[in-house]
């Protein structure tokens, strides 16, 4: 039986040069989907131990752990391995620096909607509203999730309309 | 000219310069996109908001932590207590093999569909990505071009073993009597309920989705807009096995095989119709080529590429031997009577396929 090569204990030679390159933008990718720093250095944690143990061009590695931790993260909130939401609540409020976007006032409470709608999104939808917000370019993203580039802006709009109307809806009910 | 779609003004937000120079001058001195675009803004801020997160991290201390866990690395989990960043873990561990079977078992139902399947073909060694027991059930997004209700969410779960899953699933859970070499001790067992929705069609939001990828609408059959389907999938089941070194190295799935039905026109006329149609998903067209109206025939998305697809027979049933042109990884997979069973690992064809045939 062919186990693979790499699993048996080899770890690639970059590693450190990559992770300490990339792990900041790899929790910052996991905590936009989990809404909490502690949350995310676990998933980035397990994205880097699968990559040590790949053979991803070195290359390819920011888009592919960008994508890795996008995917593992939502997994985490869809499938309701979430910690008990008290104390997501308080991770959430130690962890959180407020926007520097000014004219959107968002709350906590509304902070844990939008995940909530997140974990509802199409998957290809949110890990293209995810990447997006992490700062990869239209093109990344168009590679990452095997989109075309023009396509890319539709999906993107779709989500942020759809997670818009999550939050209006709660607004406007409260 | 026609306006520029949404997805152009939200590039135009992010990316201009990757905007065509006609669309942008066509945007600046039109009130209508201008609106759009205020809104389109409006939106990614709210949401860049409310993502936004800046905690600083402390890269020092994570890499020491890194080391550690990859020095001690195969040690596997063990899925019975499992700590926080263990689940993270077991989540990370079970990937490609599993997505792949479970690619297999819903025959591309859910992210495990088509182009999903195809990256974790070009990413096997390595991949975490594409696989969610949340997609062991899944159904096709076909919101574009229609409304589509969801009425059954399958809630995706693991169990304690197959006696729990056989209860939940009212499926028979196959029993693996000889475990591959480096492969041992207990699977991992997920169960899934039934995931149904109601699609129904509407050629006016189709037409606007083949607008959206610049294409023209073909003429749509009489009678198609506004019919309903009822598309089905599940509920399934699928174990995962761990090899010794703790790589993924035994799936095996089962699941009641995706169905579609419809009260008006036949779903064979909306499927063709709909797989015809200009800026259909690949993804999406693979999901919808696995529903059939009698769930008795199974069309499998293989990227032909990197797969290598072969028949067998499996208990009198035909069986489609699928391995990867490297050998790394193999999977088979056959309906009987409408359920559909998948064994999958890191083997080749041959071993594979005599797993599938001791199954009890």
């Amino acid at each position: 039986m062919a186990v693979r090569e790499r699993a048996r204990g080899a770890v690639r030679a970059d590693l450190d040069e990559v992770f300490r390159r990339d792990y900041q933008r790899v929790v910052g990718v996991a905590a936009r989907v989990l809404g909490s720093r502690d949350q995310a250095e676990d998933v980035a944690q397990d994205v880097f131990l699968s990559f040590s143990h790949s053979s991803v061009p070195a290359a390819e590695a920011p888009g592919w752990l960008a994508v890795a931790a996008a995917h593992t993260a939502l997994n985490l909130i869809r499938s309701g391995r979430r910690r008990a939401s008290r104390e997501e609540i308080a991770a959430a409020a130690e962890d959180t620096v407020v926007s520097d976007v000014a004219d959107a006032v968002v709350t906590l409470e509304e902070r844990s909607r939008v995940r909530a709608a997140l974990a509802r999104l199409p998957h290809k939808q949110a890990v293209a509203l995810v990447l997006r917000h992490s700062g990869l370019s239209y093109a990344d993203v168009a590679t990452a999730l095997d989109l075309s580039p023009g396509s890319v802006g539709t999906t993107v709009r779709r989500a942020e309309s759809a997670l818009r109307k999550e939050l209006n809806r709660h607004a406007s009910s409260d | 000219m026609r306006h520029p779609t949404e997805g152009v003004l939200r590039r135009l937000i992010d990316e201009p310069a990757g905007v065509a120079d006609p669309d942008r001058q066509h945007v600046a001195g039109c009130d209508q996109c201008l609106t759009g675009l205020a809104a389109a803004r409006q939106d990614a801020d709210l949401v860049g908001a409310a993502l936004a997160t800046e905690a600083p991290v402390d890269v020092d201390a994570a890499w020491r932590r890194l080391s550690a866990a990859a020095a001690a690395a195969p040690a596997p989990v063990p899925f019975a207590a499992p700590s926080r960043s263990g689940r993270v873990r077991a989540l990370v561990r079970r990937p490609a093999v599993a997505a792949v079977a479970v690619a297999v078992v819903l025959t591309g139902a859910g992210t495990a569909a088509a182009n999903d399947w195809l990256q974790v073909f070009q990413t096997e060694q390595i991949t975490p990505v594409g696989f969610s027991t949340a997609d062991l059930v899944a159904l096709p997004d076909l919101s574009a071009y229609g409304d589509l209700q969801v009425t059954s969410d399958p809630g995706v779960h693991e169990v304690a073993d197959a006696a729990a899953a056989a209860a939940e699933t009212g499926l028979t859970v196959p029993v693996v009597t000889d475990l591959p070499r480096g492969v041992s001790g207990e699977p991992v067992t997920s169960v899934g309920g039934e995931a149904a929705a109601t699609f129904t069609f509407s050629a006016d939001r189709a037409a606007r989705a083949a607008a959206e990828a610049g294409e023209t609408l073909p003429p749509t059959p009489a009678g198609l807009d506004g019919s309903s389907v009822r598309l089905v999938a599940g509920p399934g089941v699928v174990q995962v096995w761990e090899s010794s070194v703790g790589a993924p190295a035994l799936v095996v799935g089962r699941a009641v095989a995706p169905t579609a039905f419809s009260s008006g026109v036949p779903f064979e006329t909306l499927r063709d119709h709909l797989l015809s149609l200009p800026g259909l998903p690949d993804d999406v067209a693979a999901q919808l080529r696995t529903f059939s109206a009698d769930g008795s025939t199974l069309p499998l998305p293989v990227p032909e590429d990197q797969v290598a697809s072969s028949s067998a027979e499996v208990d009198g049933a035909p069986a489609t031997v699928l391995a990867t042109r490297d050998g790394s990884m193999a999977a088979v997979v056959w309906v009987d009577e409408g359920v559909v069973t998948a064994v999958a690992g890191s083997m080749d064809g041959d071993e594979a396929l005599a797993i599938a045939r001791s199954l009890r």
